[in-house]
Order: C-alpha cells, then structure tokens, then sequence
C-alpha cells in the first residue's frame, strides 16, 4: 500500500536511488565507455575524414571550384543579382582516449597530432558545411568567410564537456 | 539543417543582412549605427549527462550543435528586430562572438552596422 510507506523513506528515497543510479553509472559506464573509445575513437575520425574529402568533391563538383572565399568580393561588384549572410556550425571534441594520448605527448613536448587531427576535422566539418548550407540557399559564391572558433567549456571549469566550436559565416552571393 | 529562420538563412523579414562592408548592387544612403542581438542558452541536464557520454567517445555533439544553431538564430533575429525599428533595411559588416557562460550554456551574440541602402 502506497499510504503506508513512511514519507521519511519517499523524502530519502528517490535521492538515495538516483545517487546509486549515477555511481553504478560511473563505475560501470564510465570504464566501458572509454574501452570502446579506444578501441573506435580513431577509426571513426578516420572515417569522418575520409567522408569530408568525399562531400567536398561534391559540393566542388557543383559549384565548379571551391565556393568559399575570404575575399571581400570587390572585383565584381557588377552583376551580382542577391546577398545574404550564410552560416554554420559545428560543436566537435576528442575522445577520452586522444585526450589521454594528448596528455602523454605533453610531458614529452612538441607537436601534439591527435588534436591537431580532431580540431582539424571540425574546422574541415564547419565549412562543408557552410558549403551545403549555401548550395541549399541558392548561392554561387560565398565570400569574405570568416571562421571562429569557441571553447564550449570555459577554462576555469577544468571538468565537463571537452568540446570546441567551429562556427564558419560568410556573405552568400547570386550573380544574375 | 534546421534553424528558426527556415532553410533560407539570409531572409529575415526583408531585411538584407551580409557580412561584407558593402552590398554589391546597391548604394548605403544612411548609417543607422550599430544594432546587436545576444542570448544565453542551455540545454536541459538530462542532454548534458547524454553529451557528457557522448564525448568520451569523441566526435561530433549534435546536441550542443543544435542549441547554437537556434541559439544563433535567436542572436540574429533580435539583431534584425533592433535594426527593423530603426527603419533600417539592410545589415552589413555582420560580426558573431560566443562566449561559454558555464558549462553547457552560450552565450551568442550578433552585431553589425544598420544602414538604409537603395
């Protein structure tokens, strides 16, 4: 019967279940995760890159060259018919295990690959898809593209999400 | 690719916004000076904890992906409401800046220069 649980048990409870919920979670998730990780994490970066360099031939394809530039577009402000701001973001972050790799390689110093994979592949990532996004908008240029980059965790919060942002924007232009 | 604006990310009730100084085509008569539009923005714990798993694996976190999608597209409508009541129809020289209030929450922020162009 529900009303003879004492309210002192429903109070301590809910809390108490949760709280075990989340260790088991630690305890038991948290290693699982990692192990699979570092058994796929490369790969599927890999795999990522492989499939960028796929969708940019096709977006090059469709365009006749690479759409992006950081021009400001002044050599032929004739006959543009249309502008309007086009952008895109990403949020990407290494896994656990490059993270740990990364680590590693800061004790010894020097170029540290891995990141500079990761971080590479979402700046890759950001402007594909600032590509798609203006393919769909109807453009055939985009110009004076600038691309930002934000940590999505700050600094002085040293756990949580490692995560960077790429944002890409740029002016899309139509000529007539 | 969904945002609030649509697909078409540029038309913002008829106001033209670009990111270069000048509008190719058109002649900026009148500076209305600079208009800005921000919001901070989070996602609910239950995304966070699912984003925190996530990325032990590594890759792409589509949830925070989409929450500076809309949140950016907040930025820039506001941005455009501030230039509309100015009786301005065009946006130029478009600027963003995030800032990472705490953990899981944006800040977005969208500012540029409010002209009237013919």
């Amino acid at each position: 019967m529900a009303s003879e649980i004492p309210l002192v048990l429903i109070c301590g409870g809910i809390p108490a279940l949760l709280l075990f919920l989340w260790v088991a979670l630690w305890t038991i998730g948290y290693p699982l995760m990692f192990i699979w990780a570092v058994l796929t994490s490369s790969r599927k970066l890999d795999k990522r890159v492989t499939a960028l360099v796929e969708r940019e031939t096709i977006s090059k394809t469709h365009f006749g060259r690479d759409p992006l530039s950081t021009l400001r577009g002044e050599y032929h402000s004739s006959g543009v018919k249309k502008s309007g701001l086009v952008y895109s973001g990403v949020v990407f972050g290494p896994s656990h295990w490059h993270l740990l790799v990364a680590w590693w390689g800061n004790l010894i110093g020097g170029r540290i690959d891995i990141l500079h994979r990761v971080i590479a592949a979402a700046r890759a990532e950001a402007q594909q898809r600032l590509r798609e996004q203006a393919q769909a908008d109807g453009w055939d240029e985009v110009l004076n593209v600038r691309i930002d980059t934000a940590e999505m965790t700050p600094a002085s919060q040293p756990k949580g999400v490692r995560a960077v942002e790429v944002f890409a924007y740029g002016t899309g232009v139509k000529y007539g | 690719m969904t945002s609030l604006l649509g697909n078409m990310q540029h038309v913002v009730e008829g106001i033209i916004v670009v990111n270069t100084e000048t509008i190719a085509g058109k002649m900026i008569t009148q500076n209305l000076g600079v208009v800005g539009g921000s919001t901070v923005r989070a996602k609910h714990v239950g995304k966070d904890i699912g984003a925190f798993f996530k990325n032990i694996g590594g890759g792409e976190l589509k949830a925070y992906t989409e929450l500076l999608e809309e949140s950016r597209s907040e930025a820039i409508g506001r941005m455009v409401a501030d230039a509309a009541a100015r009786g301005a129809n065009a946006i130029v020289n478009v600027r963003f800046a995030t800032s990472a209030v705490t953990g899981g929450a944006a800040e977005l922020f969208a500012y540029g220069t409010a002209v009237k162009v013919e």
